[in-house]
């Protein structure tokens, strides 16, 4: 008999996936696809101990993927859970895009493909701390992105690390027929990084690169966490209409909690 | 600049070159003084900047968006951070970043665009810019300088070092005459009386703002004690605004004239019009700027202003237009 005991961030995730159903329903429009895909990887950055982010930096630059990083910083007691219902609403300080306003947040986006570059100026001016950027597969057809990845080579930024939420698609379809990204590993290994593919939903895996982006090099590391779009809930999973909602229904709603509620 | 008397021959320095040398100095001991750069550090005088300071000059090549960000982010550790280009490349291309990494983020980054304005005559419409000011004035957060000369773009950069907002500064290729004395104070949000006088204020912001001065002298030389006499106002800080200078001096004249080497829309006077309207402040007015079109080459800038309808000649049309009146 093969037991896999789940490892102990399942269970914390498996409760952020309910938080952040329930602020899309209460927002009535937000972002899920990319939320969803990328809250392991954003639940891994902050509860695996690994890097201390009162000092170390992480700098989520898809801005849409707010919803993510709120359940995540409200759990992590940056500000009370009660607040996540009030998520896009006037006077909130959670804004539909990442805000500094928010406490924990380092850096405010919305357009994509600058944040990896602002987080290789961290990565430079701070040299002894990390910065942990979260970017989307999607968000390397911005030109900016490959400007930021030539200049961490050139400055040895091996405290710079790039995660990547490969979920394989963005507003308009599939990343594919978008415009697609090639061998993204082989680009970022010509650009001179130390490149990994994992599976962005096994925490194991996640933590295992993690520890390994954070030893001392003179290469900034590259994680191509290749993960589920609306991983968890089965009828909006690699469906792209689903990058963002309007009105979940409660049928919807209903279906999706009890799905998530289920044990992993 | 012509004067009867040779001896008075204002001497024409380099704000470019000065830029480099204040920001040299500066940097001895202020160490959080950083210059990201992308690919200009000869025109912009760097050169010894980066090679005395090695680590604290960021070389990010042709790569203005990147370069952007990468200010913002060393920024945002505690440097004060000079991220140097030409004006049409910085703020224009990068614009968004600056909008979202430096302005929003608040991060603590001066932005030089030289070779602004159709002062860079030879290099064509694409490297004049003609909207810069437009561009950065606004964005929230963001303040915005253009000095008259050498002398004040020392003063200004040496200002801003000590400032924690994003700041745009901007700085002209030709050198230029000294128009103020080594020893005067420059203040954010505060403009400086070039010359006092009671019947038209002439308003603006770097080095075609002397043709005021020249106008005032064509004018004494040919009407002697009936010449309008003109109250020339330096507003090399345009965001934050002198208002209270501006508005005093309409007041007492009733008669405005802006120029400035940019386009009319989004610049200065736009931004004094609002504010003299909002106001109850009607004066006459003539804005002298680019009219919704862009620049061409010409060996000498004199023929551009010439064509575009900002020279010393039109200067002077305008005063007599709004004299007789």
């Amino acid at each position: 008999m093969n037991i896999t005991v789940p490892h102990p961030l399942r269970s914390v995730s498996q409760k952020l996936r309910l938080d952040l159903l329930n602020l899309v329903r209460d927002a009535r429009e937000s972002h899920i696809g990319g939320p969803l895909s990328s809250l392991d990887l954003i639940t891994a950055i902050y509860f695996s101990k690994i890097f201390d982010l009162k000092k170390d930096h992480f700098i989520l630059s898809a801005g849409h993927l707010a919803p993510a990083l709120y359940v995540v910083l409200a759990h992590a007691g940056y500000f009370p859970q009660a607040r996540l219902k009030n998520f896009s609403s006037f006077g909130s300080h959670l804004q539909g895009h990442t805000s500094t306003d928010t406490p924990g947040v380092e850096y405010s986006s919305g357009s994509l493909g600058q944040g990896l570059s602002f987080a290789a100026g961290l990565a430079l001016g701070d040299p002894r701390r990390h910065s942990i950027c979260l970017t989307t597969d999607g968000e390397h057809q911005e030109g900016q992105t490959w400007e930021a990845a030539m200049f961490a080579k050139k400055y040895k930024l091996g405290n710079l690390i790039n995660i990547i939420d490969y979920n394989q698609y963005q507003i308009d379809g599939a990343v594919e027929d978008i415009m697609p990204l090639g061998n993204l590993a082989q680009k970022y290994i010509k650009f001179g990084w130390a490149v990994t593919t994992i599976n962005g939903h096994n925490f194991k895996t996640i933590i295992k690169v993690l520890k390994k982006a954070q030893k001392k090099s003179d290469y900034p590391t590259c994680i191509i966490a290749k993960t589920i779009f609306a991983k968890g809930i089965s009828f909006m999973q690699y469906d792209y209409q689903y990058h963002d909602i309007k009105n979940l229904s409660e049928a919807q709603y209903q279906r999706a909690k009890k799905e998530l509620e289920k044990p992993s | 600049m012509t004067t009867d008397n040779k001896d008075k021959q204002p001497q024409l320095l380099s704000m470019r070159q000065v830029f480099g040398q204040t920001l040299l100095s500066l940097a001895k001991t202020n160490k959080k003084i950083y210059v990201v750069d992308a690919d200009l550090k000869s025109p912009l005088h760097l050169g010894k900047f980066a090679s005395w300071y090695r680590h604290r000059f960021i070389e990010c090549g042709v790569a203005e968006n990147n370069a952007t960000a990468i200010a913002a982010g060393l920024a945002k550790t505690g440097k004060v951070v000079f991220l140097t280009s030409f004006s049409c490349f910085s703020p224009a291309i990068n614009w968004a970043v600056i909008k979202q990494s430096i302005c929003y983020n608040q991060a603590n980054v001066k932005i030089i665009g030289s070779h602004s304005g159709l002062l860079s005559a030879n290099l064509g419409a694409t490297h004049q810019m003609l909207e810069d000011i437009a561009l950065t004035r606004v964005l929230p957060n963001m303040e915005v300088f253009a000095p008259i000369d050498a002398v004040e773009t020392k003063k200004i950069i040496t200002t801003l070092v000590r400032s924690p907002h994003p700041a745009y500064i901007r700085l002209v290729r030709p050198s230029t005459p000294q128009i103020f004395p080594q020893k005067f104070d420059f203040t954010i949000g505060k403009s400086h009386l070039l010359q006092i006088g009671k019947h038209i204020t002439v308003l603006g912001y770097g080095p075609i703002l002397i043709q005021a001065i020249k106008a005032q002298q064509k004018l004494n030389q040919k009407y002697g004690t009936s010449a309008p006499q003109l109250e020339i106002i330096n507003c090399s800080s345009i965001k934050p605004m002198d208002t209270s200078t501006i508005k005093k001096s309409v007041k007492k004249t009733g008669r405005l004239i802006v120029i400035e080497d940019h386009q009319k829309v989004g610049g200065l006077g736009q931004a004094v019009a609002s504010l003299l309207f909002a106001s109850n402040l009607y004066p006459r007015f003539i804005h002298l700027a680019v009219d919704n079109q862009f620049g061409q080459s010409a060996k000498d800038y004199q023929k551009l202003y010439t064509y575009y309808g900002i020279s010393l000649d039109h200067l002077l049309r305008a005063i007599q237009k709004l004299f007789k009146n």
